[in-house]
């Protein structure tokens, strides 16, 4: 017994250690990539894009199912994004409340009798109406599917620009966010097929007609650590994955691909529980089989703002449905594991998802267990134990303060010294408790999709506009 | 600190990790310091810069005539810095009547040879910077050093000389750029393109010679600025690049065609609209839609029943808004007896609204021949609405 529990403490172990190694690796690599796409912004010129015939077209898709609280503001401030060329569907997704009618009120919609070619199966379509305010909007009525990626495709159908973007209808984009993100796409048309932002968190900052106008760090602990935790993912994880071409994933909430490409692999798979990181995975597959030169990019300076739970409740629904997502996206890609075919997607990235990722809420929770059971077993050295766990803690937060640091040296969103103060105080509790409870809810997640329970749990918000300080 | 290091040793394998957690510590402590110590310092250098700045604006004028002598802020590098930016903010915004002093405030303050050599001696991101700079300048004598930058080993140096001389916005900017084209500049095509637009815009014929000593790749990127850029008086050379054998030069003399406006255009942009490839085709039909000429309505019903649907929907949203016509062109439209020419031409009236106002006079007028047509209308009408939700649910069925 004392054995198996040795082996398995040496484990974890090994395997935290290893991860966090990874993460250091990862920042170093994040802090290096972020350096020079912040030179190469210096010799570019948004309003040259913008004037520039040569712009291509975008289409930006809003799938929104209930969001009768933040549909009008947030369908507004899209319309008046910087960019030069701009198509705007709303796809609403079988609401039960009165998103459709808020939108008739506010755009003045009219039926418009337009062809719509199915490419893409979906959902019968109710309705498509025409704003006779705004020319660029096109709002697209169907019937439920219970999913989200059913309503994209929808909008996939009747997206007329070669790229489209797709924006949770909750969420702000910057003014110039679509420029920016274009302009990783102008630096290499031809291999650039997909491109993601960055995803911040809304909440307690100061809103005004759906537009942001002034950043503050949340007040409660929970969205703080969630600030960090997107810190984390966005600019350091991310960041360097993508400097390697090996993106894994592309937030649902902000980014842009082009569009004959998602139709080429049959759109976002319909109720895929993490439709985002499902289409990207497949993008690297059908590319890497076509033996096509491509580059799926992150750009961190085109940001997107988000709402984040702000109650254990929701958190945990949220961070148990990522994780259903997340074996949903890889189960189906495990044949691309370990094999040459797939390049590095197939030897790197897969392989670290699936370990460090995927199974780590069951590594970490047995980890602890045993851990626990040898040093009440008396089979761990006390001093060792605890030395261990403040390793890993230590070693873990020193990366959470990097990627703080990141974000001071390089984008300052939140410019307050109190602001910076909290955000380094609350590094110290991203490790410990708050690591081991999203552990917890990620198990539940494996649970949930162990047992077949593919709901979307819904999760509760504020909204833009019950709120003016979201 | 021998006690300390014995104890360490006497710990084992926990010492080991003893030191791992100290040196994460330190990491930590090292971490926060800097971000302090970072935060400090860039608050303390924008204040200074704050303070400068509005010493150097109160005696700008005087800094730009050079009644202030150059020495007096060029050799502080953080005076130079602002003077330079405001300079270069200056000249970007400046009218041709300002522009000539802040030039010469440049050359005579030796910012512009500063640059000049920082291109040339400087490396890596301080090079590139320089070049964008320079390119700011919008000086002439700029070029040659932004010319050699082309032939730089880096592809990022490369990418900075070419948008210095597109910054430069003179026509002899963009002829090292096209030389350097046609054999062999590897940046991307649409830095290329924006840096070419702004380097042209004024004779877009220079533009001419060079699309027809380059071939491939190189030769559709310069007829598609070309395209961009043609005015009427380029018409011969349009029409020779409207019979190019490569399509997508075809397709943008036809996009050039659609801005000339002149007694060739329509009978060109007409057999265009004939072409193989479909996205000239298009590239007609869009350029149809920007000439004013009702002899286009001809070509705009045959593009309506074209094999390829986005050809025919540029050419219904072409004929929709042809106002004055659009009654005779719905007769048309339906002598043609092609279904789907008149389902996207009405879904196109019903997109730009004129669709009640044709049918309110088809009402209004007399005899049985309005009444057929307001028949077809509304039966087409009909079928559209039909036919999308029959799409829509046999979509849904699966």
């Amino acid at each position: 017994m004392l054995l198996f529990l040795s082996i398995s403490n040496d484990t974890f172990f090994v395997y935290y250690l290893l991860s966090n190694l990874i993460y250091l690796f990862l920042l170093i690599t994040a802090i290096f990539k972020n350096t020079m796409h912040r030179h190469r912004l210096g010799s570019l010129k948004l309003e040259l894009l913008k004037a520039s015939p040569f712009t291509p077209p975008i289409t930006l898709l809003v799938p929104a199912h209930n969001e009768e609280s933040s549909i009008v503001a947030s369908v507004k401030a899209l319309l008046s994004l910087d960019y030069p060329a701009l198509e705007v569907i709303v796809v609403n997704d079988g609401s039960r409340d009165r998103t459709l009618q808020k939108l008739e009120q506010a755009f003045q919609l009219q039926t418009a009798r337009v062809l719509y070619i199915p490419d893409i199966v979906t959902a019968p379509l109710r309705g498509i109406y025409r704003s006779l305010t705004e020319p660029q909007l096109l709002v697209l009525d169907k019937e439920a599917a219970g999913c989200k990626a059913d309503a994209i495709n929808a909008g996939i159908n009747a997206a007329t620009s070669p790229y489209i973007c797709v924006v949770d209808a909750d969420s702000i984009l910057e003014k110039e966010s679509l420029m920016r993100i274009m302009a990783a796409v102008f630096s290499d048309p031809s291999r650039v097929v997909a491109v993601g932002g960055i995803v911040r968190i809304l909440n307690n900052c100061t809103v005004t007609n759906g537009e942001l106008k002034e950043v503050r760090l949340p007040r409660k602990p929970i969205e703080v650590l969630q600030v960090i935790e997107y810190l984390r993912a966005f600019l350091v994880g991310r960041e360097a994955w993508a400097g390697f071409n090996m993106l894994p994933i592309i937030s649902g909430a902000f980014g842009i691909f082009q569009r004959d490409l998602v139709k080429q692999v049959g759109g976002f798979r319909t109720h895929a529980v993490g439709e985002d990181l499902d289409l990207v995975v497949r993008l690297h597959r059908h590319l890497q089989e076509e033996g096509r030169p491509y580059h799926i990019n992150f750009i961190p300076d085109p940001t997107c703002w988000t709402e984040a739970p702000s109650d254990l409740a929701s958190l945990a629904r949220q961070r148990a449905r990522w994780h259903k997502g997340l074996i949903d996206a890889l189960w189906p890609a495990r044949d691309m594991l370990f094999r040459p075919r797939y390049g590095r997607v197939g030897w790197v990235v897969l392989p670290y998802m699936w370990i460090f990722e995927l199974l780590a809420p069951i590594v970490e929770i047995f980890g602890y267990s045993t851990m626990f059971c040898a040093f009440l077993l008396g089979g761990l050295s006390e001093h060792f134990f605890l030395q261990f766990l403040l390793f890993g803690y230590a070693f873990a937060t020193l990366i959470s303060i990097g990627s703080v640091l990141l974000e001071e040296m390089t984008f300052r969103r939140y410019s307050d010294w109190r602001e910076v103060t909290r955000l380094i105080f609350y590094c110290f509790f991203e490790h410990f408790p708050y690591r081991q409870l999203t552990m917890l809810w990620r198990l539940q997640g494996i649970w949930q999709y162990l047992r077949g329970d593919m709901r979307w749990h819904e999760v509760k918000r504020v909204g833009m506009s019950a709120n003016p300080t979201v | 600190m021998g006690f300390i290091s014995s104890a360490i040793e006497a710990l084992g394998p926990a010492g080991l990790v003893l030191k791992a957690i100290l040196l994460s510590l330190l990491g930590i402590l090292l971490l926060v310091g800097f971000i302090i110590s970072r935060r400090w310092y860039r608050g303390r250098y924008f204040r200074r810069r704050n303070r400068r700045t509005v010493a150097l604006r109160a005696q700008w004028e005087d800094i730009v005539s050079g009644k202030v002598p150059p020495g007096d802020w060029r050799f502080n590098p953080l005076d130079c810095d602002i003077v330079e930016s405001i300079l270069l903010d200056s000249i970007e915004m400046g009218t041709p009547e300002t522009l000539p002093s802040l030039l010469q405030c440049l050359r005579k303050s030796g910012l512009l040879d500063m640059r000049v050599c920082e291109t040339r001696v400087a490396r890596g991101w301080q090079r590139r910077t320089a070049l964008i700079a320079l390119g700011r300048t919008r000086a002439f004598e700029a070029i040659p050093a932004l010319a050699e930058a082309l032939d730089a080993h880096s592809r990022e140096t490369r990418i900075a000389a070419v948008r210095g001389l597109g910054r430069i916005a003179l026509a002899e900017a963009a002829m090292p750029l096209m030389d350097r084209m046609l054999i062999h500049l590897d940046v991307p095509e649409h830095t290329l393109k924006s840096a070419l637009v702004k380097c042209c815009r004024s004779h877009p014929e220079i533009l001419v010679n060079y699309v027809e000593r380059a071939d491939g790749p190189v030769r559709q990127l310069l007829a598609r600025v070309l395209g961009e850029l043609a005015s009427p008086d380029l018409g011969e050379e349009l029409l020779v690049l409207a019979a190019d054998p490569l399509p997508e030069v075809r397709g943008s003399a036809a996009r050039a065609l659609g801005r000339t406006n002149a007694s060739f255009t329509l009978p060109a942009l007409d057999s265009l609209a004939d072409d193989p490839e479909w996205f000239v085709r298009l590239r007609a039909v869009v350029a149809l839609g920007q000439v004013e000429n009702i002899g286009k309505i001809r070509t705009l019903l045959r593009a309506l029943c074209d094999s390829n649907r986005y050809v025919r929907q540029r050419a219904a949203w072409a004929l929709a808004r042809m106002e004055p016509q659009l009654g005779q062109i719905l007769e048309d439209v339906v002598a043609t007896k092609d279904e789907y020419a008149l389902q996207v031409f009405i879904s196109e009236l019903e997109r730009s609204g004129a669709i009640e106002k044709i049918i309110s006079a088809m009402e209004l007028g007399p005899g049985r021949s309005a009444q057929t047509l307001l028949d077809v209308v509304a039966d087409a009408r009909n079928r559209m609405g039909t036919n999308s939700k029959a799409a829509a649910v046999a979509a849904g069925g699966r």
